[in-house]
């Protein structure tokens, strides 16, 4: 059987890319080590796959059908479709549509109707944090875009249900593969609307310290302070994925630090695993 | 209230060479959707506030950055219309 062997999560704001080499040293160095360690961690843990739990920015779906959920079940999906991320080093990523199919199956056991792709474009949100990691070897990537950009959003619970299915399913692959899964996106920020640029630090603060409290807090505490923290901010929900998949515990904050210049709080973390 | 045509051209100018065009030719790619009137105008007038109200807010910010608009001038207008 499958392995579920860690998770992880990683803010991916485009600006980590456009405004890179302006960010003031200090900054820059301090991004580049939680990546870096992230990185450091994924590579210990060596997975066969990841799992990347990313929302789809306008990549692969527009208003005649935004999927709540899909899952990419095919043998290759396309690297960023961004020209300023034109100097990602892979233009194709392999899927691994055995696991990916044998996730959408169970999930339709359980009462969960993700849609399926057999190729899609890997924006920045899957991208960046691969990037920045510097992973020497890439693993076979299954994308989980999880709808945060255009309303209605799955609810918060709905994800945290997710990430248990996921880790359910990965666990009951008939295959001795090695499996780990990546959220990326937040903490907060704001795009496209009056509030861009802000961040809130308090609330970032806060929904780090409550991944280390219980689910519920967690969820209730979210509830009621996304609609007024940046709609970007709703990203945390790849976060609550990964919670899920980890069974609510082992929450271990990598880094933190609100970067004004790529108006993100970039937030980093893993989850610790039983052995 | 979202509107579809709108949305539809800022989806589409995410492309580069679409967004060129755009840039050289303006009218040509307006054509090609079924603006309204006063969108159309509005968006002949970069008015972030209006526009902003019948799309996404993500497609808003790729619209203007495909047309050259920095990000502290698209701020400004979202803030103060």
């Amino acid at each position: 059987m499958a392995s579920l062997v860690g998770a992880y999560a990683a803010s991916h704001g485009p600006l980590l890319v456009r405004e890179w080499e302006a960010l003031p040293q200090d900054q820059k160095q301090r991004l580049q080590g939680a990546f870096e360690q992230l990185g450091q961690r994924i590579a210990a843990a060596r997975p066969d796959v990841l799992i990347v739990v990313s929302p789809d920015h306008w990549s692969n779906f527009f208003l005649d059908n935004v999927p709540a959920v899909c899952i990419g079940v095919g043998e290759t999906n396309d690297g960023p479709p961004e020209p300023w991320m034109k100097g990602f080093p892979h233009q194709e990523i392999p899927g691994h549509p055995a696991l990916a199919l044998h996730i959408v199956a169970e999930a339709m056991k359980q009462g969960f109707e993700p849609s399926v792709s057999h190729r899609l474009k890997l924006d920045h949100g899957v991208c960046i944090p691969l990037w920045r990691m510097g992973l020497e070897r890439l693993p076979r990537i299954v994308p989980m875009l999880l709808n945060s950009i255009e309303p209605p959003l799955p609810s918060l619970s709905r994800c945290v249900a997710w990430g248990r299915q996921l880790a359910s399913a990965v666990r009951s692959f008939p295959s001795e593969q090695r499996v780990a899964i990546l959220a990326t996106g937040g903490l907060s920020h704001s795009i496209g609307e009056p509030t861009m640029g802000a961040i809130y630090e308090d609330f970032d603060r806060e929904t780090i310290r409550l991944f280390s409290s219980s689910e519920r807090d967690l969820v209730s505490y979210l509830e009621e302070n996304l609609p007024t923290h940046g709609n970007g901010s709703e990203e945390v929900r790849n976060w609550l994925v990964a919670h899920g998949a980890a069974g609510g515990r082992g929450f271990e904050l990598v880094d933190y630090l609100p970067v004004p210049k790529v108006i993100v709080g970039c937030g980093f973390a893993a989850w610790r695993f039983a052995a | 209230m979202t509107d579809y045509w709108l949305s539809k051209m800022f989806f589409d100018l995410q492309n580069p060479a679409a967004a060129a065009e755009y840039r050289a030719d303006r009218e040509k790619v307006l054509a090609r959707y079924l603006l309204s009137d006063e969108a159309r105008r509005r968006v002949c007038d970069n008015d972030v506030a209006f526009l902003s109200k019948r799309t996404n807010p993500y497609l808003l910010r790729y619209f203007f950055f495909a047309a050259g608009m920095k990000d502290e001038e698209f701020i400004r207008k979202l803030r103060n219309g």
